[in-house]
């Protein structure tokens, strides 16, 4: 069975699987993802929503051939939801089963792995392999800082720790990768234990390249108009600028309507794609429709 | 061209570390390990294998691009590596502790020992020609209702401990995690067959929970532009408190926009009055409420730091920007916020009425409009709070 480090000898091999798989990364996503996966470190990928964050860990599960785990992060999230939980109606189950058969049942039994439901951290780690598991821990910021404390276990050891089990060592260490919107600042002892990438906004080419891979049916020159017209929105001083994501969902619309161009009246009825909020429409809408699709 | 790469990184990390980008032998190790593992052929491989192992923040990346392109001196400009800059990211006018493109104060650093401006030694002697009832009173009590503005140092020092004990009780919300509850609340049926363990599997009793209550989030926004000179002091210290007993989150402004919160975290006052002093270059300057507001808005508040959250600013309105501006900011931050408390120390003073043009534009946004002058009106912007 091949190994992650014959699947990926270098960060430009892992860009060329990607683009495979159909994420075009640039060097320094490959190269974060590259150290993330070989060193093997947790990584931290930051960036604005939208500029596909969650895509990228994703992409790599895709690459590596193995599954990727998921964990969204909340607000009160608890080990009983991201790590393991006893199965107690099933241990009741057992007690009652054992009694109307006359056996005896230890405890030893009734703490054991069957009766474990496990959660995305404790698969991740009882991966069997061939290949780790990639771990993806989403809006990691939406959770509470304890739990922040609760995951240094996992990033440091590769190991997750159960009273009644003993710690669980993983023979397939997953390759763990941390997204944040950055509603609050992330605990240093979290990120010292982290790789960090900064994910920009793609440049307009690459925007115009990311559109056509995942709208083919999408013509060049429209996927090129939509790209320089996200950009141009982004000049603008909006609440929320338009990332990939939404410049994707424009060129859909787009194609629904039977809008093989973007001109004024095109881009006026669509607004609603990329613009989420009634000031920056009002705020678009003032600098001209026409503008925006033509940058005149 | 075959360079000892361990030199390259020992260098490099030793210069990262010298303009203040703090980078941990952890850190220098794994980019040894990242380059050992990938060696770089083209600058660029390099630029990002280091920028993914040695860069811990967003903020730090502009430091880490002049450094880089320093060493490797007009080999390479870092920008071309990058994609489109966000163009809101730093939102203008707010500066990033840490972050190396914000102006350090120029000149002295700390002036007075250490300490901020704001505590002038100017109004002295007003404070003997008191009237005859607060003579009467015990020297706590009389400061309890002495207008900061009118304070000996000494007695701002006294005002400052007797701040170190206010604390926040912001109200509670409903949080998504439950709690063991009494009867009548909703039954929990895991709990339950968790207790019927201990009676062979018989549920006798029925266990209950209910959500908790979490305090609400607090953010506070001080004003510490020329005009608030006198009130910075003392209110800095309601900041102190409320970051370190409260978890608040902790903005001044006064052209531009601060997040203090880190700073004033775990130190004594002294210590974080001095770092705030650093980070915020703006110390008694004009005052920009509208666009610090929406510096606020589009670099926090919208992320999620205001959502549900008791906002209290501490401003006397006096805004030398567009009130239309800072309507329009109100306004946002009134759809994110639970509630807005304002606090205007020239309220107190007779015949005061809001029709500065900026208090006016923000008023109609305000829940609880209160003075704040002096300790006893904070405890009315504490009430306010809770």
């Amino acid at each position: 069975m091949t190994s992650v480090a014959e699947l990926i000898p270098s960060p430009s091999a892992l860009r060329d699987g990607l683009d495979r798989v159909g994420y075009l990364a640039d060097e320094g996503i490959a190269t974060a993802l590259f150290c993330a996966a070989r060193l093997p470190q947790p990584l931290l990928l930051e960036g604005e929503a939208g500029v596909g964050k969650t895509e990228a860990a994703k992409s790599l599960a895709a690459v590596l051939d193995t599954p990727l785990i998921r964990l969204q992060c909340y607000e009160g999230i608890d080990a009983a939801e991201a790590l393991y939980e006893w199965n107690f109606p099933r241990q009741l189950l057992a007690i009652k089963a054992s009694e109307a058969t006359g056996q005896t049942l230890s405890e030893h039994d009734l703490f054991g792995r069957d009766y474990l439901t496990g959660r995305p951290l404790l698969r991740a780690v009882e991966h069997p392999g061939p290949r780790p598991a990639v771990l993806l821990i989403d809006e990691v910021d939406r959770a509470d800082d304890e739990f922040e404390a609760f995951l240094f276990e996992l990033l440091g050891e590769a190991s997750v720790t159960i009273p009644e089990l003993g710690t669980i060592h993983a023979t397939h260490p997953p390759i763990v990768v941390l997204t944040s919107n950055r509603t609050r600042d992330l605990h240093d002892a979290l990120k010292r234990r982290c790789l960090y990438h900064w994910i920009d906004y793609p440049d307009v080419e690459r925007t115009a390249a990311i559109i056509r891979r995942r709208v083919p049916a999408a013509s060049e020159p429209l996927a090129a108009q939509v790209a320089e017209a996200v950009s141009r929105l982004r000049s603008l001083d909006v609440q929320k600028p338009p990332g990939v994501a939404e410049a994707i969902n424009w060129v859909l619309a787009l194609e629904l309507l039977g809008l093989g161009e973007l001109d004024g009246p095109a881009a006026a009825a669509t607004f609603g794609s990329v613009l989420k909020y009634r000031d920056d429409l009002e705020l678009v809408m003032e600098r001209g429709p026409a503008w925006v699709a033509s940058g005149s | 061209m075959k360079p000892d790469l361990a030199a390259v990184v020992a260098r490099f990390s030793a210069l990262l570390h010298a303009a203040g980008l703090p980078v941990t032998p952890e850190r220098a190790g794994r980019w040894a390990a990242a380059v050992a593992l990938a060696p770089p052929v083209t600058l660029s491989q390099l630029y990002w294998l280091a920028r993914v192992t040695l860069v811990a923040e967003q903020a730090q990346l502009a430091l880490f691009d002049r450094v880089f392109a320093q060493v490797f001196e007009g080999m390479v400009d870092p920008a071309d590596f990058r994609g489109d800059a966000a163009p809101a990211e730093p939102a203008q006018g707010e500066t990033r502790p840490g972050q190396p493109g914000s102006p350090a104060r120029p000149g002295s650093l700390s002036p007075r020992g250490g300490a901020l401006p704001g505590l002038g030694g100017d109004t002295a002697g007003e404070t003997g020609e008191q009237d005859s009832i607060t003579a009467l009173l015990s020297p706590d009590e009389r400061l309890r209702h002495q207008d900061f503005a009118r304070l000996t140092p000494q007695e701002l020092a006294r005002v400052r401990d007797l701040a170190a004990r206010l604390s926040l009780a912001p109200p509670p919300r409903r949080a998504r995690r439950r709690a063991r509850a009494r009867r009548r609340a909703e039954m929990d049926v895991r709990a339950t067959l968790r207790r019927a363990r201990r009676t062979g599997g018989e549920p006798l009793v029925t266990e209950h929970r209910r959500r908790r209550q979490r305090p609400r989030r607090v953010v506070l926004i001080c004003d510490i532009s020329g005009s608030m000179e006198s009130y910075t002091r003392a209110y800095l210290q309601l900041l102190v408190s409320g970051v370190g007993g409260s978890r608040a989150e902790a903005f001044v402004f006064a052209t531009r926009l601060t997040r203090l919160t880190r700073a004033l975290a775990g130190c004594g006052p002294d210590a974080a009055l001095e770092r705030a002093g650093r980070l915020a270059p703006d110390w008694s300057g004009g005052t920009r409420i509208g666009e610090a507001l929406k510096a606020f808005n589009d670099g926090h508040g919208r992320r999620g730091l205001a959502r549900g959250a008791v906002v209290l600013v501490l401003s006397d309105g006096w805004d030398t920007g567009d009130p239309e501006v800072l309507a329009r900011e109100m306004q946002r931050l009134r759809r994110l916020a639970y509630r807005i408390v304002w606090a205007n120390p020239r309220k107190a003073a007779p015949g005061y009425r809001p029709v500065t043009g900026g208090m006016a534009a923000a008023l109609p946004f305000v829940d609880t409009f209160v003075s704040g002058h002096s300790l006893a009106a904070l405890d009315e912007v504490l009430e306010a709070i809770a």
